[in-house]
């Protein structure tokens, strides 16, 4: 990732440059000084110290993995996990616990981090509902109690830019004050909401910790077996006739940076985490070599229900309103506050999970 | 999608263009070059991050310059006082269609120097709509809150609202040139953002399909705020939609600055909101006096 040029989504595209060359890159922008009004959300006590101890949830994840490579060696890092990382490196603790498990909180006691990045998240929705809504709600509530009991100074907590939710009058930037929609349209992923609700209530209770809730946009890599990814990957991919919104996508790589940036900054907050653009939905499905299907709205909502249910099909029939209607972020908070900028473009993103 | 409908669009155009070689090659070869002349962020798919699709909106420009110049045979009067950078252009809204929308950002891409893209702020319902939706976004526009609105005048944009609403468009043909009620949102967000309003009166629009009655419990039904009846809609299907070929008369004002508080009062505001609306209620009065006929 390191020879990549540093991607600035700021750069003016003349209209007249031909649409098919991609532009030369640009030099990389000098780092934005931190103004005196960004520190609102940077909290008091600073940013992570070389030799302090981090605790990543969800570790044996593609995301927990990038993670662990950006922060050993400077920092020391543990992991718990359900599921196994095989050949993960010597000097990486890992737990192989549930969240639900009380062996948690003993690791919390006695290990003792200064830093927890929570992403043991279930996204996916084979499993039990009841189990999903235990790992993800229940598990980040004990979370946080653990954390605030033993005294950990900073918590990144990922979650997600669709608990705006996709509605017909969201604006094309939605900042972080918005209202979290998500449960009145896809109720099947509310519990991210309530996560997220969770983390909110805990930032203000807590303000000797430094609590950071991310909300990245759509995150794609050769890695990530997300929702929006899985739904890219195939190779017919629904449409919805009459539609075809704006979706920003962002690589798995750069959500990794964004939160080391986040833990070394000491940022104290809520962020959106926006990458290098956004296209529309039929731009993306050609991006990533599949096919896009357009299917009437009554057709498609029997069909993913119908196809759901039957478990032939990962994507829920509420999701549709994400196929119809944008959520877009307005990211610049967080690039105000830490100077963050993806390295990777939109182009780069989609060849990451391009069908070969 | 794009793809369907945007596609056959652009083809029909693009055939229109191949058939009538001089005309149309010229047009379109006219509103390409300024459109090359508008600095635009686009990413290195060609779109800009409101959606706005350059491409798309050169095919919609060259249908939209049919109609300006052969059909309603527009004629602007003050372009050049619109200002450079951030502006709000408030003008009348009416004839069922938002072809007044069309005909004053047309303007602004041919008249004006430089030309410039113009941002509508679409009404809450259109993003709902098939195709209407992309036509909206992919065009330039989009739906009309006050994040967006905000977002576009800090980027420097021209952004254009009808704060009568759809309570404009779809008025009766005897209550044509009689200014509805204006929102006030519109000079709420002046005052926040410090922008200056070039009010716009458009005198021809309000002729182009006269309404006879709006059902509005039947638009309801289908999911639209308003079910406009005219002379030819719905007798005529979508025939019906053809407007009549009115001359436009588009008088743009001199900038208006305002200053005060934008979460005052509303009769605080209102005032304000009311300068605006004599501003265009006195363009359109001299509008209608001088002009010789509604269709020349």
């Amino acid at each position: 990732m390191s020879d990549l040029p540093a991607y600035d989504p700021e750069r003016l595209f003349p209209f007249a440059v031909p649409r098919d060359v991609p532009a030369a890159p640009q030099p990389a922008p000098a780092a934005p000084a931190a103004a005196a009004a960004t520190h609102r959300f940077l909290h008091p006590q600073g940013g992570m110290v070389p030799g302090e101890r981090v605790l990543i949830t969800g570790i044996a994840g593609s995301l927990g993995r990038l993670l662990t490579h950006r922060l050993r060696g400077r920092y020391g890092v543990l992991g718990v996990d359900r599921n196994g990382w095989p050949g993960h490196p010597a000097d990486v603790q890992l737990h192989l616990i549930d969240l639900r498990k009380r062996r948690f909180e003993d690791i919390i006691r006695t290990e003792r981090p200064d830093t927890i990045v929570h992403y043991a998240f279930v996204r996916h929705f084979r499993g039990d509902p009841e189990i999903r809504h235990e790992v993800n709600v229940l598990g980040t509530r004990r979370l946080l109690e653990y954390a605030a009991e033993y005294g950990v100074k900073r918590i990144v907590v990922l979650s997600s830019g669709y608990v705006y939710g996709a509605l017909p009058d969201n604006p094309t930037f939605l900042d972080e004050e918005a209202s979290l929609n998500v449960s009145r349209t896809y109720p099947a992923i509310r519990d991210l909401a309530e996560v997220d609700h969770l983390v909110l209530t805990f930032l203000w209770k807590h303000p000797e910790i430094a609590t950071t809730l991310l909300r990245p946009v759509s995150m794609l890599g050769p890695n990530s077996h997300t929702a929006i990814s899985r739904f890219l990957r195939a190779r017919l991919v629904p449409m919805i006739v009459g539609f075809d919104p704006m979706m920003q996508f962002i690589h798995e790589e750069d959500v990794a940076d964004a939160v080391v940036l986040a833990m070394e900054k000491g940022t104290r907050g809520v962020f959106n985490v926006v990458g290098p653009g956004a296209v529309p939905l039929s731009v993306a499905i050609r991006e990533c070599g599949g096919t896009a299907v357009p299917l009437l709205e009554p057709v498609a909502r029997v069909l993913f229900a119908q196809l759901f249910q039957l478990g032939l099909y990962h994507t829920p029939a509420d999701a549709i309103d994400f196929l119809k209607y944008s959520c877009t972020l307005d990211g610049r908070r967080f690039v105000a506050t830490t100077g963050f900028t993806p390295r990777h473009s939109l182009r780069s993103v989609f060849a990451s999970i391009r069908r070969r | 999608m794009t793809v369907g409908l945007f596609d056959a669009f652009g083809a029909l155009s693009r055939l229109g263009a191949r058939a009538f070689p001089g005309s149309l090659g010229t047009l379109r070869r006219e509103i390409r070059a300024r459109l090359q002349r508008i600095p635009t962020r686009l990413n290195e798919y060609g779109y800009d991050e409101f959606g706005m699709h350059p491409q798309t909106l050169e095919d919609v420009l060259l249908l939209a310059a049919v109609l300006y110049r052969y059909w309603f045979r527009v004629e602007t009067h003050g372009i050049e006082r619109v200002p450079q950078g951030r502006v709000l252009l408030i003008a009348n809204h009416a004839g069922q269609i938002a072809l007044d929308a069309l005909m004053i950002g047309t303007a602004m891409i041919l008249e004006a120097e430089p030309p410039r893209v113009i941002r509508g702020m679409g009404e809450y319902w259109l993003p709902t709509v098939p195709w209407v939706n992309l036509f909206m976004t992919r065009t330039g526009s989009v739906v009309g809150t006050p994040k967006n609105c905000t977002d576009l005048l800090e980027m420097g944009e021209a952004v254009i609202a009808f704060p009568e609403g759809v309570r404009g468009m779809n008025k009766l043909v005897w209550e044509r040139y009689q200014l509805k009620e204006f929102g006030h949102g519109f000079m709420r967000l002046a005052l926040a953002t410090r922008t200056p309003i070039v009010p716009i009166a458009v005198v021809g629009s309000e002729e182009q399909a006269p309404g006879i009655a709006n059902l509005e419990a039947l638009g309801r039904l289908f999911g639209m705020p308003a079910f406009p009846v005219t002379l030819t809609w719905p007798w005529l299907g979508p025939l019906g939609l053809v407007p009549l070929p009115v001359k436009y008369r588009i008088y743009f004002g001199e900038p208006m600055h305002f200053e005060g508080n934008p979460n005052d009062e509303d009769e605080a505001i209102a005032e304000q909101v009311d300068r605006v609306k004599e501003e265009i209620a006195g363009m359109l009065a001299t509008g209608l006096a001088t002009r010789p006929s509604i269709f020349w």
